[in-house]
């Protein structure tokens, strides 16, 4: 019984992640409609950024700001200088619908190469911000950490800030204005384009939180989030890509499952166990858990 | 029909003079860019045609290889069998990813085959028979002697891989500009016009996802012939992004266009590892440059001419009258 509890714990504290991860996703793909698979990309410049001011500063939270800061201007600048310039150009002939998928892989390579030229291909770690040692429980110490605790109470502190934006403030009403009619939005009055400039940044800051909340007790590498990428697409698919408290859900859920997993059967499957998810939920309800039986959207 | 067949056969007596006249690095190089061929043929099928992204075709290049290394190690068959088998493994694995990841639309193939690419080597280490990290032998054996002293193992694999992808183009595009090409053609269009006019668009969706898998998995047997060996690090991410971006640099939906492709992806790592000498630091440089000349080139050629080099040249043809 303790061993099913620890495990739901554990499964929480990673599901946290992924939630942040296919939250970023979710963000871009409804007011783009386009997976940004360079998220991965974004939040491992964020995180490496985080990593050299954690590093020196000694300080994980400076560390997390400055993650965060970059993440933001990484993702509207991403939006900005490529995404619009690209949408301006592929708009016909058999690349256009497929150019921007294409195009956020370049930008993964990109980024990429462009860590590795500068902090080179060893692991990093950060130095967690709270021990990594198991609560103990009667004689036994358990694998739930403080840090675990501190990553799921970071996590609800950003899902709470976001749901507040997109649910009380006129940031928020024009976010989900411009992604869910963009004409009609536009024609209210709110300028499309920089709400969804302004989505991409909220998007980048929230994955490079994940950059950090995962490399804190993890190797920081040029391919270290790709995984997280991955699981947190799952997650989005789970939701249904639209739904950002489905993303968050299918995210719990997916982190909670894995670890299962992890604890029950070994390493080796979890990848196997994530991919198996995914092909399910497609076969079986493509549209997501969210999905209320109405035809999608376009 | 007979023309097709006619230059097919004169580009192969053309490779045949050509792999006699150039060193040993050319020729493996020749067998290299053959393989790039195949491979990106499969993109072109699957993108340029039927609309949609593989982003790990990486991925089904190595269910390709597996497929081929089991058959020859385990069963002992003739090679041509074995590239056989590397098709068919890579079709059915095609398939029951496609019935799941290319019936929707959305980005949920492109996601999937991502995701199977990152994976990759967690799977290959899971299951035994695959071999782990360090893979398993792909042994095609030496030349027939009858060939002589003179010909050499790289000059074999040439031989092959030429033969191999000149009887692979000439099937796809035969496929693509068939009913199923046209049809292809039409659902990426617009796929609800097409259902309009009695086309199964997601059965046929699938289907082209998984011709593609085919032949990916015949390019993957191929990379595992000249590598001898299949293992997954010669499978990752970098060749899937490699392979997407010699399919943009060409024309996405131009199937010559993909000799273009293969040469570029050939003379990259090249080009990179000059600049690496001359600029220093070699070992970072040669881990990175590679992976930067490649993705710049994709994104530049994404935003300035998504559709293939072609329809630059074509605009600029239709526009001169007009002035």
């Amino acid at each position: 019984m303790q061993k099913v509890i620890e495990t739901l714990l554990i499964g929480l504290s990673t599901g946290s992640i992924y939630a942040l991860m296919s939250l970023a996703l979710v963000l871009v793909w409804r007011s783009t409609r386009v997976v940004n698979f360079a998220q991965a990309g974004q939040a491992m410049l964020s995180t490496y950024i985080g990593f050299e001011i954690a590093s020196r500063s000694e300080i994980f939270w400076l560390g997390l700001v400055f993650a965060i800061a970059a993440g933001a201007l990484v993702g509207a600048g991403v939006d900005y200088f490529f995404m619009r310039v690209l949408f301006k150009h592929a708009t016909s002939g058999p690349a256009a619908v497929v150019a921007p998928v294409i195009a956020t892989l370049g930008l993964l390579g990109l980024i990429r190469s462009i860590v590795g030229l500068t902090w080179g291909g060893e692991f990093k770690s950060i130095e967690a911000p709270a021990s990594t040692d198991g609560f103990s429980v009667g004689d036994g110490t358990i694998p739930f950490s403080n840090l675990d605790v501190l990553i799921i109470a970071t996590v609800s502190i950003i899902l709470i800030a976001l749901a507040y934006i997109f649910q009380r403030t006129n940031l928020g009403l024009a976010l989900r204005a411009s992604a869910y009619a963009p004409e009609i939005a536009q024609l209210a009055g709110i300028r499309t384009a920089r709400t969804r400039t302004i989505g991409w940044s909220i998007a980048g800051a929230v994955g490079g939180v994940a950059g950090m909340l995962v490399t804190s007790n993890n190797f920081l590498s040029p391919y270290s989030l790709d995984l997280l990428l991955v699981f947190g697409f799952i997650a989005a698919v789970i939701g249904g890509l639209e739904s950002m408290v489905g993303s968050v859900i299918g995210a719990l859920v997916l982190g909670i499952g894995l670890t299962f997993i992890l604890n029950y059967v070994g390493t080796s499957l979890v990848f196997i166990g994530g991919f198996s998810v995914l092909i399910l939920v497609l076969l079986i309800k493509p549209d997501g858990i969210m999905a209320k039986g109405k035809a999608r959207r376009a | 029909m007979r023309k097709k067949i006619a230059i097919f056969v004169l580009i192969g007596w053309v490779l045949l003079i050509i792999g006699d006249r150039v060193d040993e690095l050319r020729v493996y190089q020749g067998a290299q860019m053959a393989m790039y061929t195949i491979a990106l043929a499969s993109i072109v099928l699957l993108t340029g045609y039927s609309g949609q992204v593989s982003l790990g075709n990486g991925a089904m290049m190595a269910v390709g290889g597996y497929g081929a290394a089991l058959t020859l190690n385990n069963l002992g068959t003739p090679i041509w069998f074995a590239f056989l088998m590397a098709i068919v493994t890579a079709s059915l694995f095609g398939a029951l990813l496609g019935a799941a990841a290319a019936r929707v639309s959305g980005p949920y193939l492109a996601g999937t085959t991502l995701a199977l690419a990152v994976g990759l080597p967690a799977i290959a280490n899971q299951f035994a028979f695959l071999g782990g990290e360090p893979g398993l032998l792909f042994d095609v054996g030496f030349p027939p002697e009858r060939f002589g002293d003179e010909f050499t193992q790289y000059k074999w694999f040439f031989w092959i891989a030429s033969f191999i992808a000149l009887i692979a183009l000439f099937i796809t595009s035969n496929i693509l500009s068939s009913r199923f090409g046209r049809t292809w053609r039409a659902i990426r269009g617009n796929s609800l016009a097409a259902e309009l006019c009695g086309v199964h668009s997601s059965r046929m969706k699938v289907l082209a996802f998984t011709v593609s898998s085919g032949l990916a998995g015949l390019a993957g047997a191929v990379l595992a012939m000249t590598i001898s060996l299949v293992a997954p690090g010669a499978y990752g991410l970098a060749l899937s992004f490699a392979l997407v971006t010699g399919a943009v640099l060409a024309g996405i939906s131009s199937l010559p266009g993909v000799v273009l492709g293969a040469f570029i992806l050939v003379v990259i790592p090249e080009i990179s590892v000059a600049l690496a000498d001359r600029l220093g630091d070699a070992d970072k440089l040669n881990n990175y440059l590679p992976g930067l000349i490649v993705s710049v080139l994709l994104i530049l050629s994404v935003i300035f001419t998504p559709n293939g080099p072609g329809e630059n040249l074509r605009k600029h043809r239709h526009k001169k009258p007009a002035h």
